[in-house]
């Protein structure tokens, strides 16, 4: 057991952070925004601590902090000229501010450009990235005790009403937006630490799709679904691995019979299952 | 060389401006992101590659390819939005599908013709390139400019001049008022897609005769720059498709030629961002801001 | 008594002859298992494809004989990352813990620099058969590398087309976006500006891209003597024809990334002349060169490309080590160190003290229908 672990360890490290990345964006989903920005967000906070790791020598925490420190402001600043998008026209925004800070990355000396930043510290080892995951999904379950919770279920279901009945929504989208940026940071750190190496293309459209797809798949509307959704997801290429030539294609049919069989995610059908 | 680059840019954006037209056009009447669109454009180029090897005259495999990615559109209605649609799913899960869909027609496309890229035998790139006054075009950029214009000029007609085009627009207007009032819905999306589908393809085909190169991943880069054009046009206006195209080729070129190549995607996506801030619904969009 | 002396001396020699002929590792017997990380899919795949190829005939050749790897049982476990850096970490990984003696691979210079540490860290060899950027081989002391870097070939390429076509004046094109074509774009331009070349201009590109035509106006306004192309095969043949078409009629050159037969198939009548500084020529009259091209060309149905000779090349130097009795992660990795000159098809090679490989680079010229030395 011990040993299969180690031999696998890339393999469920990979595991933690995309369900990270995933609780990301659910945040916001959550609050029915369809923001697609998180991998710019991931790739802010990754850039930030490998930049203050490999030239100031700074260790794990503090490049945590100051990189999801980042990756928030970032959001908040984001929020302001989005405010007003709804639907697919924030989501086309978002990731064309995604895009615009990839070439930024791509053309600046100090994050390496075009060859990216090596030889990052890997002190991001197993247990601090599941502390990390654990710590986040505590504070995301806490959170959902709490009345900004409804309040987010309320502007998530019909903005209008929800306005109508007091609730802040314009407030909700920009904290969720903020949250958003905060867990996807903490998530770029941790991916920063625990490869070695980074380039603007990994934070890039693909990136976003793929953590899209995770969300969507698990179930948009749940934590437990995003968490799901990116299990499977990152457990998917390896599984069938035997698959050989005919891997894509079933990634592709996989999501989607999960699309049309299973609107609600797998966590979603998991549920149905149980009120049965 | 300044007319140079405004030449380059034309062609660049003529290709834009047919792709997305497809793209709004599904999105005018359906208020669906067809991500699955340039796959679509993929596919069309190498059917009519697949078409020119065999001995096809490079007219008829054109049409080929328009027909076969028309009919790859209606499939792809079928099987990935028309269930959804009865579900009422909303914006996100149609993209999600349309994901799906665009990662089988890439797997499959793979499995038949390869990872590598593929090139034209019939010699239309080797015609030698016409100099006017100074500046360099060839033939087959001429075709592309042309035939770009030629369809959308086309789609225009059927729009504005016949019944379909009128259901396609009631649709798109307002979908219960348009059942209301007679329009057969699911006929006029399945021919919308066939439409969107095929002017889509036709910009593949283009391209890939322009460049000389089919491969499986041609759709990757112009994907993203199309959502570019329809927010700069306007999302559903197929005019605004038709300039936003356009005007996309031009900045690109321009800012590549006077300020620096660097730059020319930020530069792109600059555009789209801020005119998504500042006028949502671009250059001829009617629709404003959408609530969610 | 003399004839006696000799006859025992020649039935000597006749008993021992068969192990030496047989050329007998003394780790003969032993299976020795390669695991090879590939991007046979996604976006790497033009370049992990050909590699997949090389590893397949590779097999077949070291079970036919005609890979010599005396006697020890050598099999390749060829895997797919599809271009996923997440999954090139997990290969190596996997292929660290499941028995496996050596990693051949990853495809990418970026994906080496991700998944190279973790091996570095388990003591694991790695030789990378593409992997041509900056600081690979410097992640640690058993990570070698078959493919000449951009740094060996570039200071060459540059000192013998100035020799032959004297320019004053460069203008480079590379795309920014790339570990290999960055660096490639650097290089150039740092060993043009020490030759005392005027650089007029650079632009960049990215990934992908088909038309170069706004940068390529730009830059032909700026009449250099040589376009210098920082680019892979794909974009690279776009490039040379775009450039043609727009009329531009002074020299092209570029490095590793334009030896593909592409570039003479597919960039048309002007890229006759045009320089490429690479590790391997497909017209080579090293051992076995010929015949390997003869091979893959009749298995696959075209020509190798330099990704295919390279990875065939790294399958000859594991199975020199095999030879020589290692079998071992620890084994290979100081067989890699102390190993004498291998042939392959890209003739001798070795590696010297930063594991880099000893041979020497090819500057190449686009003729007709191939390529031939450069004059």
């Amino acid at each position: 057991m011990i040993s299969f672990f180690t031999s696998h360890s890339k393999l469920f490290d990979q595991l933690a952070i995309n369900a990270l990345l995933a609780l990301s964006l659910s945040v916001c989903l959550q609050a029915g925004q369809l923001a697609l920005a998180q991998a710019a967000f991931m790739g802010i906070a990754a850039y930030i601590s490998a930049i203050l790791a490999t030239q100031a020598g700074l260790p794990l925490v503090p490049c945590i902090v100051l990189g999801a420190l980042g990756s928030t402001l970032a959001a908040m600043l984001l929020a302001l000229p989005v405010r007003g998008l709804r639907g697919v026209f924030l989501a086309i925004a978002t990731i064309g501010f995604g895009e615009i800070l990839r070439i930024v990355a791509n053309n600046l000396h100090i994050t390496g450009g075009g060859e990216g930043l090596s030889q990052i510290p890997a002190d991001a080892n197993t247990f601090a990235i599941y502390g990390a995951l654990i710590v986040v999904g505590l504070g995301l379950f806490g959170l959902s005790k709490t009345k900004f919770a409804l309040a987010i279920a309320l502007t998530r279901e019909d903005e209008t009403a929800a306005r109508g009945v007091g609730v802040d929504t314009a407030g909700v989208r920009f904290w969720t937006l903020a949250l958003g940026g905060t867990i996807a940071g903490i998530a770029g750190v941790l991916y920063a630490h625990s490869n070695f190496f980074i380039t603007p293309a990994d934070f890039g459209f693909g990136r976003m799709e793929q953590i899209l797809v995770a969300c969507v798949i698990g179930g948009s509307t749940s934590a437990v679904g995003a968490v799901v959704g990116s299990i499977v997801l990152t457990l998917l290429p390896e599984t069938i691995r035997f698959l050989a030539d005919y891997r894509e294609v079933t990634n592709g049919a996989i999501l989607l019979a999960v699309v049309l069989f299973a609107p609600q995610g797998i966590a979603g059908l998991w549920q149905r299952e149980r009120r049965k | 060389m300044l007319v140079q680059q405004l030449v380059n840019g034309l062609v660049v954006g003529s290709v834009y401006a047919l792709f997305a037209v497809g793209y709004t056009l599904v999105f005018g009447v359906l208020d669906i992101l067809n991500l699955a669109h340039a796959a679509i454009f993929m596919v069309a180029a190498f059917t009519t590659y697949a078409l020119v090897s065999v001995g096809v005259p490079l007219w008829l495999a054109f049409i080929g390819g328009c027909a076969l990615a028309g009919v790859v559109g209606i499939a792809l209605d079928r099987v990935a939005f028309a269930p959804l649609r009865k579900r009422n799913a909303g914006t996100l899960i149609p993209l999600i599908s349309s994901i799906g869909v665009s990662i089988i027609i890439g797997a499959i496309a793979r499995g038949i013709w390869g990872i590598d890229e593929k090139h034209f035998p019939v010699a239309l790139g080797d015609a030698p390139p016409i100099h006017l006054g100074g500046i360099t075009v060839t033939a087959v950029e001429l075709v592309t400019f042309g035939a770009a214009i030629a369809l959308m000029l086309g789609l225009s007609y059927v729009l504005r001049a016949t019944a379909l085009g009128r259901n396609i627009r009631a649709v798109a207007e307002d979908r219960i008022a348009a059942v209301l009032l007679g329009v057969d819905l699911e006929k006029t999306i399945v021919m919308t897609f066939f439409i969107a589908s095929a002017l889509g393809g036709a910009a593949g085909i283009l391209t890939g005769l322009q460049y000389n190169s089919v491969t499986v991943d041609m759709g990757a880069g112009i994907e993203l720059k199309g959502l570019a054009v329809i927010i700069l046009g306007g999302m559903g206006s197929i005019t605004g498709a038709v300039v936003g195209g356009f005007i996309l080729g031009a900045v690109e070129t321009l800012s590549v030629a006077y300020i620096s190549s660097n730059w020319r995607d930020a530069i792109a996506f600059g555009v789209m961002f801020l005119i998504l801030v500042v006028r949502p619904r671009g250059l001829f969009g009617k629709r404003a801001l959408r609530a969610a | 008594m003399r004839t006696y002396l000799s006859l025992a001396v020649l039935a000597a020699f006749a008993l021992t002859a068969p192990a030496f002929a047989a050329g007998k590792s003394p780790a003969a017997g032993k299976t020795l298992k390669v695991g090879v990380i590939a991007d046979v899919t996604g976006g790497a795949g033009v370049y992990g494809t050909p590699q997949k190829n090389a590893y397949e005939l590779a097999g077949e050749d070291i079970k036919s004989g005609l890979i010599d790897t005396g006697g020890v049982l050598l099999t390749f476990d060829v895997q797919d990352a599809a271009s996923d850096g997440n999954q090139v970490a997990t290969l190596m990984q996997k292929f660290i813990t499941d028995g496996s003696a050596v990693v051949l691979g990853p495809t990418l210079s970026g994906e080496a620099k991700k998944a190279d540490p973790i091996a570095v860290k388990a003591n694991f060899p790695v030789v990378g058969t593409s992997t041509t950027a900056d600081g690979i081989t410097s992640l640690g002391p058993c990570v070698y590398r078959v493919a000449l870097s951009e740094a060996q070939v570039i200071p060459t390429t540059v000192k013998k087309t100035q020799a032959s076509w004297k320019y004053k004046t460069a203008a480079i094109i590379y795309g920014d976006d790339n570990a290999f074509t960055k660096t490639n774009g650097d290089i150039f331009k740092e060993q043009l500006e020490k030759a005392g070349v005027q650089i007029v201009d650079t632009e960049t590109f990215h990934q992908k891209d088909v038309d170069f035509q706004a940068q390529l106006t730009k830059i032909k306004e700026k009449k250099p003597d040589v376009i210098v192309i920082g680019a892979l095969a794909p974009e690279g043949v776009k490039i040379i024809a775009q450039a043609r078409k727009l009329g531009y009629t002074g020299h092209l050159m570029g490095g590793n990334g334009l030896n593909s037969p592409t570039i003479y198939n597919d960039a048309g009548p002007g890229a006759a002349g045009t320089a490429v500084g690479a590790g391997w020529y497909i017209g080579a009259n090293y051992t076995g060169n010929k015949a390997f091209v003869a091979r893959y060309k009749k298995r696959f149905g075209g020509d190798p490309d330099q990704f295919a000779a390279q990875a065939y090349a790294g399958a000859e130097v594991i199975a020199a080590v095999a030879k020589r009795g290692a079998t071992t992660p620890a084994e290979i990795c100081s067989g890699l160190k102390t190993l004498p000159l291998a042939q392959t098809v890209l003739g001798p090679i070795g590696f010297d003290v930063n594991r880099d490989v000893k041979s020497a680079p090819v500057i190449l010229q686009i003729i007709k229908g191939g390529f031939a030395y450069f004059k």
